[in-house]
C-alpha cells in the first residue's frame, strides 16, 4: 500500500476522487452534478491513460497497471452504450466499479516503465488486450445490473426489463471475450508457433469463456423462471474473471507465457 | 440410441458440459503448460475430444436444420477448432524423418542446414526439411539507452531479434528473408520462428552468438482458422439475436 507521488499517481487519484464525487452526488440526489462528476472522471481517466502512453512510448496495455487504467477509461463510453441500447442509467454502479478497478492501480501496483519486449511487438497487441478490457468491464457491469434480479420485490415488467438489460450486456461482453480469445490464439501462432499452449492463463481464460457459455445455455433452457440461479451463475463467471486478472497474473504458482504483470 | 444422443445434446447437459470443461481447464492450469499439453496428447483425452466433437457437431447440425444460424456457426466453429487440433496432433504422431512436424536448428553466422533437432540441448535428431536454410547474420538490437538505464548502469532492453537467412528450395532460385519474433517465415508447409539464442564458441575458440530457429508444420491449421472465423461470425449473430429482444415497454406499446 503506497502512495504514488507522481503526475501519473495524481491523475489516478483525481479520477478516483471524481468517481467518489459521483457516488456522493447520487446520495444527495443531485442529478446534474452527478452527470458532471461522471464526465469529469472520464476526462481524468483518459488523461491519465494518455499520459501513461506518452510517458512509456508504447500503447498502455503492457501490464496489469496499464490494463486497469484502460478499464477505468472504458467505463464512461460503456455506460453511454447502456443508456442508448437499454435506456437505463448505470452511472452510479459504474462509478462504484471504477473505484474497485482503480484502487489497485492507485495504491498497490507499481508504475515502473518497461519497454516492450520483442514478443509484445505485434499488430494484434492492441485488439487482443482492448477486447479483453472492454469484455471484462462489460461482464462486470452485467453482474452489477443483475443484482436487482435477486430482490424479492422486483417482478413482472420490472423483472423482464432488468433481465433483458442483463442479457444484452452479458452478450456484448461475451462477444468481446470471444474476440479476445481468438485474437490471442492467432497471436500465439504468430509469436510462439502454436495457437494453444495450455498456458495457465490461457486455460483460465478458456474456463471463463466456458462458464459464460454454460450461463447462456442455462438461460436458454430455463428462461426467466430461474432468474436467481442465472444471476448467481453470472457472478460465478465474474469470479473467474477476477481470478484470471489477479491471482493468475500475480502468483508464482501459474508461471507461463503471460507473466508480464 | 437416438434418445441418448438427444439427452446428451440437450440444453441442460450442454450447460453442465461447459461447466465441467471449465473446471477441467482450471485443473490443467494447475498442472502447468508442459504437463497439461502432455496430458491432452494422451490417447484417452483424444477419444474424449472426439466424442465432444461428435456431440457438439450433432447440436450444430440440428441448429442448421432449425435455421438457428448463430448457434449453428458457434457449434460448428467449435467442432472445426477441435478437429483441426486433433489433426495437428495426428500429424505430430505420424511424423517421419522425411516429413518432420516439429523441430529446431541452432545456427551461427554462415551455417547451412536442413536438419531438425529436439531436446533441451538440441541433441536428438528429428528429420530433414525439403529445403535448406543458410544463416547470413543474426542481429540483436537494443533500445536506446535512457536516463534510467544510465543511472542503473545497465544496457537498454532488447528491441529485436532477427535472423537474416537465405532459403534454398529445390527448383527455385535462393532468396533472402528475415525471421523476427512475431514475424515467422512460411516455406513449403513449415512456419519458421525466431525461437531463442545464446553464446557459444566456434572451432577456433572465438566467442560467437548462435540463433535457434523453430520449424512447425501443422496441417490442421486451416481448419482451426476457419473454426475461428465461424466462431466469430456465430458470436456476432448471437449478439444480433439477443438485441432483437424487445424491451418490455415497447411490447406493451404494440399490445
Amino acid at each position: 500500500m503506497t502512495l504514488k507521488m507522481t503526475l501519473q499517481g495524481g491523475l489516478i487519484y483525481l479520477t478516483l476522487l471524481f468517481f467518489l464525487a459521483t457516488l456522493v452526488a447520487h446520495r444527495f440526489n443531485r442529478k446534474s452534478l452527478r452527470r458532471g462528476f461522471w464526465a469529469a472522471a472520464f476526462v481524468a481517466a483518459v488523461t491519465s491513460l494518455t499520459w501513461r502512453g506518452l510517458h512509456t512510448g508504447h500503447p498502455p496495455m503492457q501490464n496489469l497497471f496499464e490494463f486497469f487504467l484502460c478499464m477505468a477509461a472504458s467505463l464512461w463510453p460503456l455506460s453511454q452504450w447502456s443508456r442508448w441500447k437499454n435506456g437505463i442509467d448505470t452511472e452510479t454502479r459504474d462509478a462504484l466499479l471504477g473505484i474497485v478497478i482503480l484502487f489497485p492501480a492507485g495504491f498497490i501496483l507499481s508504475e515502473d516503465v518497461r519497454r516492450l519486449p520483442p514478443a509484445l511487438q505485434c499488430p494484434l497487441f492492441i485488439p487482443h488486450v482492448a477486447s479483453y478490457v472492454a469484455g471484462y468491464v462489460m461482464l462486470a457491469r452485467a453482474s452489477l445490473l443483475a443484482l436487482p434480479l435477486l430482490r424479492k420485490d422486483v417482478e413482472g415488467g420490472a423483472l423482464r426489463a432488468a433481465d433483458v438489460a442483463v442479457r444484452q450486456t452479458a452478450a456484448a461482453g461475451f462477444v468481446l471475450l470471444t474476440a479476445g480469445l481468438l485474437l490471442g490464439a492467432m497471436w500465439g501462432k504468430i509469436c510462439w508457433g502454436n495457437y494453444w499452449h495450455f498456458d495457465p492463463k490461457e486455460m483460465w481464460s478458456l474456463a471463463t469463456w466456458l462458464m459464460y457459455g454454460g450461463y447462456f445455455h442455462y438461460r436458454l433452457k430455463h428462461g426467466l423462471r430461474m432468474h436467481r440461479a442465472t444471476t448467481v451463475l453470472l457472478w460465478l463467471g465474474l469470479l473467474f474473471v477476477v481470478l484470471t486478472l489477479t491471482w493468475i497474473n500475480l502468483s508464482r504458482l501459474f508461471s507461463g507465457l503471460h507473466n508480464y504483470a | 440410441m437416438k434418445k441418448l444422443i438427444d439427452i446428451l445434446t440437450g440444453m441442460g447437459t450442454a450447460a453442465w458440459t461447459c461447466w465441467i470443461c471449465a473446471l477441467f481447464s482450471v485443473y490443467l492450469a494447475f498442472l502447468g503448460a508442459e504437463h497439461a499439453a502432455g496430458f491432452m496428447a494422451g490417447p484417452g483425452m483424444q477419444v474424449i475430444v472426439a466424442v465432444l466433437i461428435f456431440l457438439i457437431g450433432y447440436s450444430g447440425m440440428r441448429a442448421v436444420r432449425r435455421r438457428r444460424l448463430d448457434s449453428a456457426a458457434l457449434h460448428i466453429g467449435c467442432v472445426c477448432v477441435m478437429a483441426g487440433w486433433l489433426w495437428g496432433q495426428h500429424a505430430n504422431r505420424s511424423a517421419t524423418p522425411d516429413n518432420p512436424a516439429k523441430g529446431s536448428m541452432a545456427l551461427i553466422d554462415g551455417d547451412v542446414s536442413d536438419a531438425l533437432w529436439t531436446g533441451a540441448y538440441l541433441t536428438n535428431f528429428v528429420g530433414k526439411v525439403p529445403f535448406s536454410i543458410k544463416l547470413e547474420k543474426f542481429f540483436i538490437e537494443h533500445y536506446e539507452q535512457n536516463g534510467f538505464d544510465r543511472e542503473a548502469g545497465r544496457m537498454a532492453p532488447i528491441r529485436e531479434y532477427r535472423s537474416r537467412v537465405t532459403v534454398s528450395e529445390p527448383g527455385k532460385a535462393p532468396y533472402v528473408a528475415n525471421i523476427r519474433v512475431n514475424q515467422p517465415l512460411y516455406v513449403r508447409g513449415y512456419h519458421i520462428y525466431q525461437m531463442s539464442w545464446g553464446n557459444t564458441v566456434d572451432r577456433f575458440r572465438r566467442p560467437v552468438v548462435y540463433t535457434v530457429l523453430q520449424f512447425i508444420r501443422d496441417p490442421g491449421l486451416p481448419l482451426v482458422y476457419s473454426g475461428f472465423m465461424l466462431l466469430f461470425v456465430g458470436v456476432l449473430l448471437f449478439y444480433v439475436r439477443v438485441f432483437r429482444i424487445k424491451q418490455p415497454e415497447e411490447l406493451e406499446d404494440k399490445a
